[in-house]
């Protein structure tokens, strides 16, 4: 016996939509079945997990402040993927950013103005922007695979922040404590909503969000980034060039990563500190494909992963879940949107063996 | 010519569907012995599924193959070689490092020691006039020479009925006339042969009858000696064929697009390089390039269109504008249109609209970029001129690409390079798996293009469309260019020998080629 994978000569649109609403609902089935197996109270994890912050309005700013940078790292990636370009390492590039806007901090420590968070955030897309540098540099002139270099500068990211905030960046007055000095007033982000934890990166998000939309539906570049996808030779056919596209989205995509990184250490931080590395660089790569890399599904997408994170938190206080459960949640989500999309895609055919 | 009463093949029913498409409906013909017969149709007639299904590579879904009279079930290829059924494919497979009786021997079902084989290989040849020296290298020996062993192969196997898949498409004149001879002698030893072809003057030269398949159906079975090309292909296309009006020998004055000098290395293992390009064409000449498929057709129209950039920028040039080192969208703007060979994924992208298919080359020269940003209105009324003008039969602009037709979608994309009204325009294959309808729509477009003032460079393995459409023609053999002369000085059997190049094996070829390239 044997199976067969026939590709449909036109994938239904409905179902193109319907998968990754399927993926979260199989996902809550799913992760309710396993969690009970394993002895926790699995309902109520789901519940927990995907439904109380939503109910709870106290969790909406909690989701806010989640989902910002999970929207702009996925809006970066998204358009690397249409051009079938693989980022993994939006991780690496968001330390970058934060390390690099924190470095533009320190150098204006002393300075006021309103100015100095722009200049931050200058310096975090510059950071993010620098750690694809080396990627692009490989693939364009070498054809060196992107998922591995840009994967393994995460580490080196990893390692560089360890450093300095262990190092030179040490503030003096904290105790001995690896993280830099606490950033002056007109370093931080501003509150949007009064009496909130809401700060500017939420509707900066919103804004990226919806200026990629236009972009990719509406501009020349947005054209460009789909074709090379596509199909690279028609799109040299047309007059586009592969390497410079190439070059364009990743640091697209780095430079919106290191701009979140901007956000987070001026937002919720205030100030870099060894958790700074949160895992969104790597979230943000199933919050591309469960918003179908559209800008506006990433939209969407980034507040549903936003959830998962949130509703890991109070499962773990009310139910006791471990924190590695999110991560199953999530990686059960990516699973199951990634295996609806061959069956839309492809109809599945149990041939019976015949002797050749 | 037949020895021998009865039949050897008959089908009776053949039912065949793939995802989306009946491949074969209801197909019913028979093949006597000795009989050389046609299975004639365009591409996507259904031809190469019925063939398979005789050949056991596939199974009907429904009806019968019955062989000397009695029904068979032919579970695969092996089986169909014990029955006594050859089959010499249009692509072959050969390893190129190894000798030709060592290929051979390869593909042998049973074992045989070496010399015995050669012994019997040697045979073959001699009693076909097949020349060819079973020691011999493959990747020194050419298409005919290469389509020569798998002849051998087949007839190793004393087949009473050989199969063959497009063989002249590859094959020089003289290739050809040497293979017909093989045939003709195959059938009076009562083998008989299945030819498939959709080359009208070549069935009606060789054939004893033809089966005509349009759609996937039996549309006829007639004598190709009582029909003309033209019924024939009537019967083919399903519509009457529209006659080509073209103004012959215009004198021109003006040079349009200039190659000087040009010499490219080929890509990779597979890649072919061009050695010292150089040709003129006028405003308002068509130039055709004819040339056996894999001489550097492929690369010369890259570099032409600016998919591959050449450092020296004078090698190349338009309106005496040196053009060599700008990219497609640069040499776009000054006016030099391309239509690369194949059709999807190079000169379209099945999956995205016609609409955007539009933009992917006119967005410039149809004014459809406002400070980067694409004007879709501007876009849709230039796809909606492509669509009525050219007659291409879809739903709409917003259809995707892959939706349409080969010969449609064909359609569409000369539709959106000529409506560009360019000053030169470098195509390839205009009508390459077009029906002949819409193929002479397309030609008729060029030739008013041309007439219209622009320069036209037309790359086609096609020798009949070249000699109906262009002013002069050049031969590409091996990635050099032969010099450019009128149509209707050189005769077809000097064509014949400069595509063959050095590959003829006629010691002849040498010193006529330099005959001619030296005029």
């Amino acid at each position: 016996m044997q199976i067969r994978f026939e590709k449909k000569l036109e994938p239904s649109r409905k179902m193109l939509f319907a998968t990754p609403i399927l993926a979260v609902v199989l996902t809550m089935i799913l992760g309710a079945l396993i969690f009970s197996i394993l002895g926790y109270d699995g309902l109520g994890a789901v519940r927990e997990i995907f439904l109380t912050p939503l109910t709870n309005s106290l969790k909406w700013q909690d989701l806010a402040v989640k989902a910002a940078p999970l929207i702009i790292i996925g809006v970066g990636l998204s358009i690397g993927y249409r051009a079938n370009v693989w980022n993994i390492g939006a991780e690496g590039q968001y330390i970058a950013g934060g390390l690099a806007a924190t470095g533009m901090a320190l150098l204006t420590h002393n300075m006021s103005g309103w100015y100095l968070l722009p200049l931050m955030g200058i310096a975090g897309m510059l950071g993010g922007m620098a750690w694809v540098f080396l990627p692009a540099l490989l693939r364009t002139k070498l054809k060196v695979n992107e998922i591995l270099t840009s994967l393994m500068l995460t580490y080196v990211a990893v390692q560089l922040l360890n450093y300095l905030i262990f190092g030179p960046w040490k503030s003096p007055t904290s105790f001995g404590q690896p993280q830099t000095v606490l950033f002056n007033d007109w370093q931080i982000l501003p509150y949007i909503i009064k009496g909130t934890i809401v700060q500017a990166g939420a509707p900066i998000a919103v804004l990226i969000a919806i200026m990629a939309w236009l972009i990719m539906s509406k501009s020349v570049f947005g054209f460009q980034v789909r074709t090379v996808g596509s199909a690279p030779n028609a799109a040299r056919y047309g007059g586009f060039s592969e390497n410079k596209t190439i070059w364009l989205v990743l640091l697209i995509s780095g430079g919106l990563a290191g701009l979140a990184g901007m956000l987070e250490v001026a937002g919720p931080f205030n100030r870099m500190v060894p958790q700074f590395p949160a895992g969104y660089g790597f979230t943000a790569i199933i919050v591309a494909f469960l918003g179908r890399l559209h800008p506006i599904g990433v939209l969407i997408a980034g507040v549903v992963l936003a959830i998962t994170f949130v509703g890991g938190e109070i499962a773990q206080t009310t139910i006791g879940l471990p924190n590695a459960a999110v991560g199953l949640f999530q990686a059960m989500m990516l699973f199951l949107l990634l295996a609806g999309d061959v069956l839309v895609r492809y109809n599945i055919k149990i041939v019976r063996a015949r002797r050749a | 010519m037949n020895n021998e009463q009865g039949l050897r093949l008959e089908l009776e029913g053949i039912v065949k569907a793939f995802p989306g498409v009946l491949a074969n409906d209801d197909i019913s013909f028979s093949i006597k012995k000795g009989e050389i017969h046609a299975l004639l149709g365009e591409n996507g007639a259904g031809k190469s599924t019925l063939v398979k299904m005789i050949y056991g590579i596939m199974k009907p879904d429904e009806g019968t193959i019955s062989w000397n009279g009695k029904p068979m079930n032919i579970a695969n290829p092996k089986a169909a070689r014990a029955l006594g059924i050859g089959m010499v494919f249009q692509h072959f497979s050969l390893f190129e490092a190894m000798n030709v009786l060592e290929n051979i021997a390869l593909g042998m079902d049973e074992k045989m020691s070496k010399k015995a084989l050669e012994e019997k290989v040697v045979n073959i040849m001699q009693k076909y006039g097949l020349s060819l020296d079973p020691k011999r290298v493959v990747s020194t020996l050419g298409v005919g020479e290469r389509q020569r062993i798998e002849i051998v192969r087949a007839l190793l196997l004393n087949p009473k009925l050989l199969i063959m898949d497009e063989p002249t498409s590859v094959l020089t004149p003289q290739e050809v006339a040497q293979l017909f001879n093989v045939l003709r002698q195959l059938s009076s030893d009562g083998c008989s042969i299945l030819y498939i072809s959709h080359k009208l003057d070549e069935i009606k030269e060789l054939c004893d009858s033809a089966t005509i398949l349009r759609g996937g159906k039996v549309v006829a079975t007639c004598d190709p000696k009582k029909e003309t090309a033209k019924t024939m292909a009537a019967m083919m296309i399903g519509t009457s064929l529209q006659a080509i009006n073209k103004v012959k020998s215009k004198d021109f004055s003006e040079i349009g697009f200039s190659v000087n000098n040009l010499s490219l290395k080929g890509a990779g293992d597979f890649g072919v390089s061009l050695k010292d390009i150089s040709f003129d064409v006028y405003r308002g000449e068509i130039l055709g390039i004819a040339g056996v498929a894999g001489n550097g057709q492929n690369e010369l129209q890259l570099v032409l269109s600016g998919e591959i950039l050449l450092k020296d920028k004078a090698k190349i040039s338009m309106n005496n504008i040196e053009i060599g080192n700008m990219s497609a969208k640069e040499r776009r703007k000054h006016g030099l249109c391309a239509v690369p060979e194949e059709r999807h994924g190079h000169a379209a992208v099945p999956e995205f609209s016609l609409n955007d298919n539009a933009i992917l080359t006119a967005r410039n020269r149809q004014n459809m970029v406002r400070a980067g940003m694409i004007n879709a209105k501007s876009a849709k009324q230039f796809t909606t001129k492509i669509i009525d003008e050219f007659n291409v039969m879809t739903t709409g602009h917003g259809a995707s690409a892959s939706s349409l037709s080969g010969g449609n979608l064909q359609k569409f994309i000369m539709g959106r390079e000529i409506l560009q009204v360019p000053d030169v325009l470098v195509v390839s294959q205009p009508t390459w798996g077009v029906d002949a309808g819409a193929a002479s729509a397309i030609h008729q477009a060029l030739i008013d293009l041309a007439k219209g003032g622009a320069a036209i460079v037309i790359i086609s393995q096609d020798l009949d469309e070249l000699l109906e459409l262009c002013d002069s023609l050049a031969i590409i053999n091996e990635g050099t260019l032969s010099q450019k002369q009128k149509v209707g000085v050189m005769s077809i059997e000097e064509i014949g020998l400069l595509m063959g190049g050095v590959h003829g094996e006629n010691s002849s070829v040498s010193s006529s080629q330099k005959k001619v390239m030296a005029q």
